[in-house]
Order: C-alpha cells, then structure tokens, then sequence
C-alpha cells in the first residue's frame, strides 16, 4: 500500500468516513470501428490505422459519504451514473483518481445479476451472497430473515429460470438487503417489480436508514427524495452540485421542465 | 486494511465461492440426464472403447510391449482432457459471464480457476474408470498394479499450473479478439494428434520428431502418468521439465490477466 493511501485512510478512519472518491477521472477508448477480432486488428495495424479516439465519460469527481448518509446520485440518461456507481463498487478502475472504501460494499446495479437458472432460488442465494464476499455460515445465518423478505413460498426449491421477472428482482433485493453491509450501492433497480413491491422496497431501506446503513442510490425518480439527504447532480461527466437533497432536487425538476431558463446551480 | 487474518478470511471465503462454481458447473454438464454423473465414468470408458476399437482392430496400433493398449489409450486422454476440456471451456467464460462480471464485484481469474478444478474432478472420475480397466486387464493377466501410482498426486498439481495459465491467458485474449475461438479449436486438434495418444513415438521411428516432442508440454505429462502406471518412477530431471512447463505457463497467464484486468471491465 502506497503512503498517500495510508494517509487518506487513516483520515477516513478518523473521521468515520465510509467512502472517499477523489479526482475520479474516466476515458474510454473508443475504437472508430470496434477491433474485435485479430483480422481487424491486422488489418488496421498494416494500414497503420491504429489510433484511437478517446471519449471523457466522467470528469474529476469528488465527493465523500460519512457513516449513516444516505446519497442520491441525479442526473439525465448516459451522463455517467452508473459509470460512477461501477467505479466506486470497484468493477471499473477509474484513468485518474482513486477511490478509497472502508467497510463491505455491496453492490446492487442489477436484481440478480449472477443467478443460474438451472439452480434453484436456495442454491441462488448462496452463490449470490458468496459472490458479494460471505462465508457459508454467514449466508446460512441470515438465509430466515431473507426467505422472509422474498416472498417465494414452495417456489424457493424451483429452479430460478421457472421465476416471474418480479419474482427474481424480489429474491435478489431480498439476499442484498438483509446481508448487512456497511455501504450498499443502488443503481435504479428499484424500478423493477409492481407497486406493493417498490413500496416495500423503499420502506425496508428507510428501516435500514434508521438502523444506520449508508447507501448511495442513482435515480432520476423524485420518488427516493424522502429517503436521501444529501444528493449529487452530475451533468456532462461534470458534478454540478452536491449538496442537501431538497435543494438539488428541486433544482433539477425546474432544470427538467424548463431547460431554457433555469440557471444551472 | 488487510489485516492477515482477514487475508485469511478472504482466502477461505474465495475457495468457498470456488467450490459453488464448480460444483455448478458440474452439474449444469449433466443436467437432466438420466443417470446423471455416472456419466462422467462412463463417458471415458465408452470413448476408450472406440479408440481401443478403431485404432487396434482397424489401424492396427499397438503399445509394443509397454503398458496394455486399452490403458495406454485411456491414460494419455484423460491427462490430456484436463488440459483441453478446461481450456475450451474456459476462453469464452468471461465473455459468457458478462452479466456478473458488469454487475457484481467477483474476480476475473476466478472463472477460468473454476473451470480448471471442474476438469479436475472429471479427470477424478475418469480416473475411476481406468481403474475399472486396470481390474479387467488385471484378470486377463495384461497388467499388474504398481504402488506408483501414487505417484499421480505429483502429476496432477503442473497439470493443473498448466491449464490454469493456459486458461487465464485465453480468457483474457477472448474478449479482445473473438476469432481465435476458431484458431484455437484446430490448434487444440493438431494438439491431439501431435501428442502420443493413440501411437507410441518408438513407433513413428523418426528421431526429430522424438527431439521435438520434448518442446510438447502435454507429451511430457502424459508419458510421466503412463510411466507411474507402469511402475517406474521418473527422473529428476523429467520432474523439473514438468513443473518448468507449468510454471512458466501459470506465470504467463497471471501477467497477461494482470495486464489486461483493467481493461478487460471496460470492454466487455
């Protein structure tokens, strides 16, 4: 570990600091024409044709997340939430910057992402939980609480893939939720599922709310203002606000309906 | 902050996840069918049978006075389908696991390592087989068992270094370049036959191909398992050529994944 890590996480530590994002910068190269096979990429080299166009997704990011916030990430489509929330869960390394975390992450950018259709919801919920870093007993410990929440009944001993679409959003928020993890990282899952589901959703996160979970959720839905203090606006790749969620979602809303006039914050 | 115990931790919690996936694997190989695993004995046993037919009774092949031809055939293929069957499994894991490794925070070389050890239990049941085989030749008075085999525990770990750098480096190389899927089932097919499965080198009579035959890293497994099972013990010499193969290979595939891990995450 290098020196400066050390230090901004002994200043984390210090100050219960959960998550540190700092100077994120991220560039995809993007190939004019995607080289995605050796043909291509011969061919091209011989034509000497070889360079690639970079294109700057996000733009020195910075922000931190303290023990028991809860942040929104706003913004419109393909500005680079979810790119952001890769990032911080660690699945994408970011060009420049670093990103410190402190405590277990789990990461939610997509209900069930991982689950094997041949195996059933039981088998399911220990390869999710393992892929999220539990250990057996740990997952076997919670299994109750997460059956409870799932709502699946007899259907937990059936093979996932015979699932309703709601069904395995229910399963996968079920095993995230109850897993106790420091931070969790929400990507606009929540938008799956009927009515009864989502609220259910939403009150179980404001009960985890109470009990101390930070989490950071990415949505354009006005929906998770209640439940968010502080919020982030990113716009361009460039954040444009961060501060308390009210402020910044009215700003947003007036920006959205009103693009023209509205002054940016 | 890694503290060594909850490296430990890690570590275990890893192998966990490790046994999940294989045991996955394994099942989803013979999923719904009727006599299930059985068929991972079987299939060797039944495979052996064609090639014993084939290349005895029509080829006329032999092994010369050496280890029973039934066994020499099984032998030499179940050694060499930990190395082919892992490693065509492998190059498109990461492509076809796509979903979990955009979504989820897992570690790359964790499935092709998963791959590996699903060949490896194959190998365990296959190597069931061949003792069923050593049992028939037995009462036939074609072959003798030798304490040696034990020996096979000393084989199976440069197998397994082997196909494992094999199995990273063509992950790897997958997501970037989907054409060497084509390039890569041919080349395991010269493979096959470069490697004394089904001849025995003595046989071909042509020195140069015996010299070059030691730059084949599967002919030095597969004779080394084949000289166990006869009761010799290989030399030092051969021991070193076996783990140099495999830990060159492993080093090769950890570096190429190292290098290309970040990018691998944006690309896929």
């Amino acid at each position: 570990m290098k020196k400066e890590d050390r230090e901004i996480l002994r200043e984390m530590e210090a100050t219960d600091c959960l998550l540190d994002v700092r100077d994120v910068t991220m560039k995809f190269t993007k190939y004019e024409v995607g080289v995605d096979s050796l043909k291509e990429l011969v061919v091209r080299a011989l034509r000497g044709n070889l360079q690639h166009e970079q294109f700057v997704c996000l733009k020195k990011i910075s922000f931190q997340i303290h023990r028991g916030e809860a942040v929104a990430v706003i913004g419109r489509n393909g500005v680079g939430k979810s790119t952001l929330l890769k990032i911080v869960s660690g699945i994408l390394y970011p060009t420049r910057g670093s990103v410190h975390r402190r405590g277990k992450i789990a990461p939610l950018l997509q209900l069930g992402a991982g689950f094997d259709n041949n195996a059933t919801g039981i088998e399911n919920i220990y390869l999710n939980a393992a892929i999220m870093g539990y250990t057996k007993k740990e997952i076997t410990a919670k299994l109750p609480a997460i059956l409870d929440f799932a709502e699946l009944g007899d259907f937990i001993h059936s093979p996932v893939k015979t699932y309703s679409s709601g069904m395995l959003a229910r399963l996968g928020f079920s095993i995230a939720v109850n897993m106790d993890a420091d931070i969790m990282l929400i990507d606009e899952i929540l938008a799956v599922g009927d009515m009864a589901f989502q609220n259910k959703c939403y009150a179980k996160l404001q009960e985890l709310r109470e009990k101390g979970l930070t989490f950071l959720i990415v949505s354009h839905g006005a929906g998770i203002e209640s439940l968010c203090d502080r919020a982030i606006w990113i716009e361009r790749g460039r954040m444009v606000a961060n501060g308390p969620a009210k402020d910044i979602f009215a700003a947003y809303a007036a920006m959205m309906t009103n693009p023209e006039t509205s002054s940016r914050v | 902050m890694a503290s060594p115990r909850s490296k430990a931790k890690h570590v275990f919690q890893q192998g966990y996840l490790l046994r999940l996936l294989v045991r996955r694997n394994i099942k989803n190989q013979y999923y719904r069918s009727f006599i299930g695993v059985l068929w991972t004995v079987l299939n060797p046993l039944l495979n052996m049978l064609v090639m014993a037919f084939v290349f005895s009774e029509l080829f006329g092949f032999d092994s010369q006075g050496g280890l029973d031809y039934s066994l020499y055939i099984l032998s030499g293929n179940i050694i060499f389908s930990i190395m082919s069957s892992s490693t065509s499994g492998s190059l498109p894991c990461l492509v076809n696991q796509q979903d979990m490794l955009q979504k989820t925070k897992v570690s790359l070389t964790l499935f092709p390592t998963a791959n590996v050890f699903s060949s490896l239990v194959t190998f365990g049941f296959s190597f069931i087989a061949l003792l069923i085989v050593a049992l028939i030749r037995l009462a036939a008075g074609a072959f003798s068992f030798h304490w040696e085999i034990v020996f096979t525990i000393v084989l199976l770990p440069a197998v397994v270094l082997f196909s494992l750098g094999l199995s990273y480096l063509l992950s790897a190389l997958y997501v970037f370049f989907r054409d060497i899927q084509h390039v890569y089932t041919v080349l395991l097919t010269l493979w096959t036959y470069l490697t004394p499965l089904f001849y025995t080198i003595e046989a071909l009579n042509k020195p140069i191909v015996e010299k070059l035959m030691n730059f084949n890293p599967m002919y030095h497994y597969v004779s080394y398992f084949r000289d166990i099972l006869m009761g010799n013990i290989p030399s030092l010499g051969e021991h070193i050529v076996c783990y140099g193969f495999a830990l060159g290979m492993f080093a090769i595939g950890i570096l190429v994944m190292t290098l290309v891990r970040n990018k691998i995450a944006a690309k896929l």
